[in-house]
């Protein structure tokens, strides 16, 4: 009878421990919720009258750091605080809508670019519209302005850094395998070849994470594809008058994908591979080259150095049959404000304050890349020099997802059929198909 | 003696909650799975039939369909299997058993999601415990890309659920096993029954209520698997691990309210057409035993 006791007594603390790890686990769902220093902190300089705590809504993948030194001189200067609040990366999209659904409207929040998030969010009806804002547009690059203008309105302001896709490659490796970076396709393949056979990995492919193998098809597009269907044949993709799986040189990048794989140039067990055993493989020099975001550069300066990414880590775009190819940028994230937030008013005057020039040195001081705001200044690395120079010389080109208003819905799973398959016409269907299902629940015209 | 009943209106409390956070919002989940509920319209429109219509013509939902029935059909059986065994062995005087009950028991108080991170370390092709292992005893061989490998993808989630849910199918076999009168088996035993005739006529009949629990709750809780999935592998690679619970989270994702509900509705369907036969043979076979 005690034994049974001891066994039930064990078994309701358990339980009780697992209630525990559920409530810990649905905790970690909803983000963490991170104050700033100069939340938290007691500011010594002068507080404005009625002092208000903002609440400034990001991801998790993104570096705090930066807006963390903001919040601080905003403080300084207006005496209100900024609680940020860091949101899981995976389902940031969904849980700011279930903010705005809920009404819990955060007073800012950081955004991914372009205006296909006016329509996810409803942004005419829900957010602050800034085209004729004063004080916001003064210093930015007309180009990033432009991007994120629709039927002449503006419901995000871009803040941060122009970003870029493309090969970064290890100059280590390639200078030991006796190679440069190519000329055009062809090109690339020998040289892959050659880094093959000096018994370095080519390419590394994070097909376990999902996401990583779309950047060959972003990275391709605007090198093969823009240049056969032009901004028209974008307008008609926005409009569905071309399907995805008609495009030719869409459906030779799926080919060009296959091939790299049926030529071995990627690493073994393809399948399981990951974003973050691909930032080790590349950083120790195991791996010569990967499509990739350049959040990999921090990511690399986090784990090898800032010298090991100066010294070691090239890029290069796409390469087209004939050329080096064009150069794929990212516009950076946006910031907005609900209509509705408790402190609209003061959020975007905290906007105001982000962007003054002092502001932005500040910002790119704690976070160096390529500005998109005049007169501004940053630290540079080779690499991102190389992508501002395609910039200058005016061979690049915006990423096509933030040029379309539907999204490539589960790319990502097509594609990890498409390794294990590697069947080119079901692969395009799909990624075709799912592109017009997510047109149609998106209530566009024309789907 | 008269039975004194309580007074109807004592369960009116219940009832209401019961009505209002389960019937009410499922006959809502009824009327919505007829309409094009959609997070980017402005309007829910009343269209019949057409999410069903979609539905079956989806072929995620039949792979997301078989891997479902797939995985029920397996984790019920096995994790009947392991946790009657387990439920047998610790019901023996063996030393340090209720440790043991702990230990078997413990996996099912963690959460899931913690489980599948723990799980998917383990089953890395070159640095988990699993490929390591076999590499020790000489079969490195047999080594596989457990979680990408779609050949070994889902029967790596059985196991691993498998390994959950078994300490809770024991826990409910030895409460059963407790119940058997000990003057049965030691009759019996007299009678020169052995161990497994003794299992067979004696022990397993007796446990009849103990195994339709375990099997009902064993098809329910299987046909609504999702965070093992989600963690392990996220229904992939590609689609080949696809269950009913991550296709309907791509699709509430996307924001079609309307059609997720219809397949939830499915699913509910689906879960009643195997469990209620499921329950009523059990049922039926408590009784003749």
């Amino acid at each position: 009878m005690r034994k049974t006791r001891a066994f039930a007594s064990i078994t309701v603390l358990a339980v009780s421990a697992a209630v525990l790890a559920a409530c810990g686990s649905s905790g970690d769902n909803n983000g963490g919720s991170v104050s700033s220093p100069s939340a938290s902190g007691a500011s010594g300089s002068k507080p404005a009258k009625d002092p208000v705590t903002l609440t400034f809504v990001i991801s998790n993948t993104e570096d705090t750091t930066p807006f963390t030194k903001l919040f601080e001189a905003y403080e300084e200067k207006t005496g209100n605080k900024v609680e940020l609040q860091a949101l899981p990366g995976g389902d940031y999209d969904n849980l700011i809508k279930t903010r705005f659904s809920t009404g819990d409207f955060p007073d800012l929040f950081l955004m991914q670019p372009g205006t296909k998030q006016y329509v996810k969010l409803r942004a005419d009806e829900t957010l602050h519209e800034w085209s004729n804002e004063a004080g916001v547009w003064d210093n930015v690059i007309d180009s990033i302005k432009q991007a994120q203008v629709e039927a002449d309105k503006i419901y995000g302001v871009p803040y941060g850094s122009t970003g870029m896709m493309g090969v970064f490659y290890n100059k280590d490796v390639f200078s030991k395998a006796g190679v440069n970076p190519p000329a055009n396709y062809a090109d690339l393949i020998e040289i892959a070849k050659k880094i093959k056979a000096a018994g370095v990995t080519p390419f590394y492919e994070g097909v376990k994470d999902a996401w990583p193998p779309q950047v060959f098809y972003y990275t391709g597009w605007v090198t093969q594809v823009d240049p056969a269907i032009g901004d028209e044949g974008v307008a008609k993709l926005n409009s569905n008058e071309l399907k995805l799986s008609d495009i030719a040189e869409l459906k030779d990048l799926f080919a060009k994908q296959k091939e790299l794989k049926e030529l071995g140039l990627y690493q073994d067990n393809v399948m399981s591979g990951t974003y973050d055993e691909l930032q080790n493989e590349f950083g120790e020099g195991k791996v010569a080259m990967t499509f990739m975001l350049d959040g990999v550069v921090s990511q690399l300066e986090k784990k090898f150095g800032k010298d090991f990414v100066s010294n070691s880590v090239g890029f290069f775009p796409f390469p087209s049959a004939t050329d080096t190819g064009t150069a794929m940028i990212t516009p950076p994230n946006q910031l907005m404000v609900p209509e509705k937030a408790k402190h609209a008013a003061e959020a975007i005057e905290l906007v105001k304050f982000m962007l003054e020039p002092e502001s932005v040195d500040l910002f790119y001081a704690n976070k160096p890349g390529i500005p998109i705001f005049k007169g501004a200044t940053s630290e540079l690395y080779p690499l991102q020099e190389d992508v501002k120079k395609y910039i200058d010389e005016g061979k690049s080109k915006v990423n096509i997802q933030n040029r379309l208003t539907p999204s490539f819905v589960d790319f990502s799973k097509t594609l990890q059929n498409f390794f294990l398959d590697g069947n080119i016409d079901k692969a395009i269907k799909e990624f075709s198909d799912n592109y017009q299902k997510d047109g149609k629940a998106k209530v566009l015209p024309g789907f | 003696m008269e039975r004194r009943k309580y007074p109807i209106y004592f369960s009116f409390p219940a009832l209401s909650v019961f009505l209002l956070f389960f019937i009410a919002p499922t006959l809502i989940g009824v009327y919505y799975s007829f309409t094009d509920w959609n997070v980017n319209a402005d309007s829910i429109r009343f269209i019949g039939l057409d999410n069903y219509k979609a539905l079956f013509g989806e072929p995620r939902l039949g792979k997301a369909l078989s891997n479902t029935l797939i995985f029920a059909a397996a984790v019920t059986l096995l994790q009947n299997a392991v946790g009657l065994g387990l439920a047998l062995l610790m019901n023996e005087a063996i030393r340090m058993r209720n440790l043991y009950r702990t230990v078997f028991f413990m996996p099912y108080v963690i959460a899931p999601i913690v489980i599948g991170y723990v799980f998917r370390a383990i089953y890395h092709p070159e640095h988990g415990i699993v490929n390591e292992a076999l590499g020790w005893i000489g079969l490195g061989s047999l080594g596989q890309d457990w979680l990408n490998d779609p050949k070994w993808a889902l029967f790596s989630i059985i196991v691993t659920d498998i390994w959950r849910v078994a300490g809770f199918a024991m826990v409910v076999y030895l409460a059963g096993l407790q119940f058997i009168p000990k003057d049965l088996t030691e009759s019996a035993s007299i009678d020169g029954a052995g161990y497994w005739r003794r299992f067979r006529h004696i022990v397993f009949p007796l446990l009849a209520a103990s195994f339709t629990v375990n099997v009902l709750l064993s098809v329910i809780g299987s046909m609504k698997v999702f965070e093992m999935v989600m963690v392990l592998t996220d229904g992939g690679p590609g689609y080949t691990t696809e269950v009913f619970y991550t296709y309907i989270r791509s699709t509430f994702s996307l924001g079609q309210m309307g059609y997720s509900t219809a397949i939830n509705l499915m699913l509910f369907v689906l879960v009643t057409v195997v469990g209620v036969p499921v329950l009523m043979a059990l049922k039926k076979r408590e009784v003749e035993m």
